[in-house]
């Protein structure tokens, strides 16, 4: 009796579970299906318009200065060859005249692709530059208390020119909402350390061969597109010896989502070609890919995060030193999504510390890159206070404008007391530090 | 006959007393602002300039602009590391005197403010920058209009992005509303930093190399500069290249200008006046060599920028049509402009000369063409949308420029009459270098 009540309850339980793995799972096809660049993850676009309601700061405390850290807004693809990788089998194929009609339609589109972006490898588009005009617009109108009168807006990028392009089309959008900004532009190589913070010695270890296992067992059922290939050449067959369906699949997807950065290519040919299962699939290989990297992967040890620990450092240096001063303004840093993501990780905002050597549970959990790092997203820390006086400073993070988490016990969720954040940041980042030179002396 | 050879010896006497005066003019220059010696590295003054009237109540519409970049860091870390490495040397090998060691940690003071910043914007030019857009916005208001529209577009080169940045975020601070855009693209670089083969093998051909090194070495005299930094005489011909080590200071002290740094020391009190002077001469000559019609490379090598002319032409007439002002702040490599301003041949830009030796006494000074935060500005004035007979007047550095067109109303030409100059310039070289081809 009592062992089947308890085989009862495991039912119940894992029907739960399932439930809500599918549930989630649901919403991310639904995502996708709404908007397929979703399905892209790091070239998942900013939304057009953000309308999310703010909770309301605890009684008289008062926005006093703004921490933000923002990728560069919609680009060009970084250099030719992720866009070569498919276009040069498709015109392989061509050559042994092995494309269907829908497949040389295909093709032209490539071409017209390729065309349109040579010599702007890398680019700011257009639709990135007004990502970030209207970002600075909301962030000017929304904290007049920071950003009125003649604040002071020091503004920072790496030295990449689209993160360059990207401060100055927020800058000249500040102006506009507030001419009397006292606004300085930068991009020192001096600050790469921690603007664009990419750590080798991290990075070489995070595909571990239980990280490889694990991956591959995790793609092997989702990867492959028989019907794409069987709608592209005539004979998949006979192409499979120049076409990987895989890699095809996965780099033709990224070409035909990139266009709408350009909006040139807008509802693309390329994009339809995909049915919205396929995209998601496509997706929860990358978001896989991404966490291994990125997040705290206990496959590779869950330390990839920490790359961004001189960063996460200097923002809480930086806010130490502007918490003196009576309207210490705002500091913006304009940079990467390799950046952004583990930084979100390493913060834990959303539950984005998320630890699992199990990658089918991802999903289920909300780690969906896509929502952390599209071009043009963003990290703000607002800081609240009642007066230059008042010691117990508030913070409230924003990830891509949105109130959003952090673990950390607070008595006025989402606001969370600056010393708890420092605190338990500066413990963590010790943590690491300390086991990172024993490990570097061994 | 004697009449004749009297003649000729006056001429001669004009001539060399136009060449004292003119050489003393510069030299005078150099006395009231020694940083004119940095030629490409000095920076242009932001004060206002005078504008002649235009004519019959004729309005500025239209703005193009070419600038160079604002004050930066030099792009090669070894300008500041070079001499401070010989020096270092010659100190650890105690041949330096207490003049060569204060010189050494001058430079080593200078180093370490560019330490890892190598062709960055320096806070002068961004206060350079600034201040250039807002003389422009105070001097044409009528171009800077809420129904404008202004294009900031920039070579794919950081400071030259800095500078378009900075110009534009102060026109944004200026003028509200601002209907405008950024673009840094390698897509225009076939205008705005154009290259070419066949003038790239033209210029340093063997007769330029030779005149050129003789120029150098008539203007070379380091003897001084050496025994006044090392003790010892027998290390300078050992290990130094003094000619080289002499450059080197020669250009680093003009660089500490461009910082903004006012705790850096300068450098140029470790020259005489006349090796500061010799000095600019021989850096006045190779960029006349590199950049204008020097005749003995073929004087081609302003067509370098035909690409660049001739983009300003074709928007010169595409924006007659437009109802509304218009303004591209182009930023380019200074080198486009020095070529631009010999091409269009501006005040005494489009000189044509093999004798190095007299550039200066005819106008044709590096720190005058293309400085840093320079610029060509071609204005285009009508007096409504039907007015047909658009004058336009080009700025070189922010003074009215002359043209080597003839006009009724200097210093505004009539822009057809421009545009037929140019363009027929443009066609008589590309016919010849087709005929080459042909042949």
């Amino acid at each position: 009796m009592k062992q089947t009540r308890l085989w009862l309850l495991a039912a119940a339980l894992l029907t739960l579970h399932l439930t809500t793995f599918t549930a989630q799972a649901q919403k991310v096809v639904d995502i996708i299906k709404k908007h397929p660049a979703y399905a892209s993850c790091n070239y998942n676009i900013y939304p057009d318009s953000v309308n999310y309601i703010m909770t309301p700061p605890p009684k008289d405390k008062r926005p006093f200065y703004i921490s933000h850290y923002g990728r560069h807004g919609s680009r060009y693809i970084s250099n030719r060859k992720g866009y070569d990788i498919p276009y040069l089998m498709m015109l392989h194929a061509d050559s042994l005249d092995e494309l269907t009609p829908i497949g040389e339609r295909v093709l032209e589109e490539m071409k017209l692709i390729m065309h349109d972006s040579e010599d702007r490898w890398g680019e700011l588009t257009d639709n990135g530059k007004k990502q970030h005009r209207q970002i600075a617009r909301r962030m000017a109108e929304n904290y007049p208390e920071v950003l009125g009168g003649n604040a002071t807006l020091s503004a920072r990028s790496t030295i990449v020119p689209r993160c360059m392009m990207s401060m100055g089309a927020a800058m000249m959008e500040m102006m506009q909402v507030n001419p009397q900004l006292d606004i300085t532009m930068d991009a020192p190589k001096r600050t790469m350390w921690y603007m664009n913070h990419q750590d080798d010695n991290l990075r070489k270890g995070y595909m571990t061969p239980e990280a490889k296992k694990a991956y591959n067992k995790y793609i092997k059922k989702r990867s492959g597109n028989t019907r794409l290939m069987e709608k592209l050449f005539l004979n998949p067959d006979i192409v499979e010896e120049i076409v990987d369906e895989t890699q095809f699949s996965y780099y033709l997807m990224k070409m035909g989502l990139f266009q709408l950065h350009t909006h040139r290519y807008r509802d693309t040919y390329l994009i339809d070609i995909f049915t919205t299962k396929e995209l998601y699939k496509l997706w929860q290989m990358d978001n896989a890919l991404w966490y291994i990297q990125h997040g705290a992967c206990k496959l590779n040890g869950g330390r990839q995060p920490y790359s961004q620990r001189h960063l996460l450092r200097q923002l809480i240096a930086d806010a130490d030193s502007c918490l003196r001063l009576e309207r210490p303004g705002a500091q913006m840093r304009f940079g990467h999504e390799t950046v952004l993501l583990p930084l979100t990780c390493l913060l834990g905002i959303n539950g984005y510390d998320l630890e699992t050597d199990n990658l089918e549970q991802l999903e289920a959990k909300g780690w969906w890159c896509s929502s952390v790092f599209p071009m043009g997203s963003n990290l703000q820390f607002i800081f609240y206070r009642r007066d230059p006086a008042d010691k117990d400073v508030l913070v409230k993070v924003l990830l891509n404008e949105e109130e959003a988490t952090l673990p950390l016990k607070t008595d006025c969720a989402p606001y969370y007391h600056w010393s708890d954040f420092r605190r338990f940041y500066l413990k963590k980042l010790a943590k690491y530090e300390k086991e990172r030179s024993k490990s570097l002396s061994e | 006959m004697t009449r004749t050879f009297a003649t000729a010896v006056t001429a001669i006497l004009l001539s060399l007393a136009a060449i004292c005066m003119h050489a003393q003019s510069v030299q005078e220059k150099l006395a009231t602002d020694v940083n004119c010696a940095a030629g490409l590295h000095y920076l242009r003054p932001t004060t206002a300039n005078d504008d002649t009237p235009a004519p019959d109540g004729k309005q500025p519409f239209y703005i193009n602009h070419y600038g160079c970049p604002a004050a930066y860091y030099m792009e090669k870390a070894e300008a500041y590391d070079a001499p401070f490495l010989t020096l270092t040397k010659a100190d650890s090998a105690g041949a330096l005197t207490p003049l060569g060691r204060d010189v050494l940690h001058r430079v080593g003071l200078i180093r370490s403010d560019a330490h890892n910043r190598s062709g960055e914007l320096t806070s002068k030019g961004v206060s350079q920058a600034r201040e250039l857009m807002t003389r422009l916005v105070e001097r044409f208001p009528a171009v800077f209009t809420a129904k404008g529209y202004y294009s900031g577009r920039s070579v794919v080169e950081n400071h030259c992005i800095q500078t378009m940045e900075e110009q534009m975020v102060q026109l944004s601070h200026l003028r509200q509303p601002l209907l405008s855009n950024i673009t840094s693209s390698y897509q225009e670089r076939g205008f705005m930093n154009p290259t070419d083969k066949v003038l790239d093998g033209e210029r340093n051909n063997m007769t330029a190399t030779v005149l050129y090194a003789e120029f150098f070495k008539r203007n070379t005299d380091d003897t001084q500069l050496m025994s006044a930094l090392f003790s010892d005489t027998a290390y300078v011909s050992a290990c130094v290249d003094a000619s080289m080590l002499s450059l080197q200071l020669f250009t680093l002290a003009g660089s500490v200008q461009m910082t903004g740094n006012a705790t850096l020391p300068p450098l140029f009190d470790i020259f005489t006046k006349d090796e500061i002077y010799r000095h600019w001469r021989k850096q006045n000559a190779w960029n006349y060599v590199t950049y204008g019609s020097y005749k003995p490379n073929g004087g081609n090598q302003p067509y370098m920028q035909r690409a660049t002319l001739r983009n300003m032409m074709h928007m010169g007439d595409s924006v007659l049509k437009r109802y509304n002002p218009m303004i591209h702040i182009r930023i380019c490599p200074q080198s486009v402009i020095m070529g631009l301003a010999c091409l269009m041949e501006l005040d005494s830009c489009g000189l044509e000369t093999a004798d190095l030796a007299t550039l200066e006494e005819r106008g044709w000074a590096d720190y005058s063409i293309a400085p840093l935060g320079g610029s060509i500005e071609m204005i285009h004035y009508r007096r409504n949308r039907q007015d047909t007979d658009v004058l336009v007047k080009v700025l070189l550095n922010g003074h009215e420029a002359q043209l080597p067109i003839a006009t009724d109303c200097a210093p505004y030409y009539h822009w057809n009459d421009v545009k037929r100059y140019y363009l027929r310039r443009l066609y008589k070289y590309e016919n010849t270098r087709f005929t080459k081809k042909i042949k």
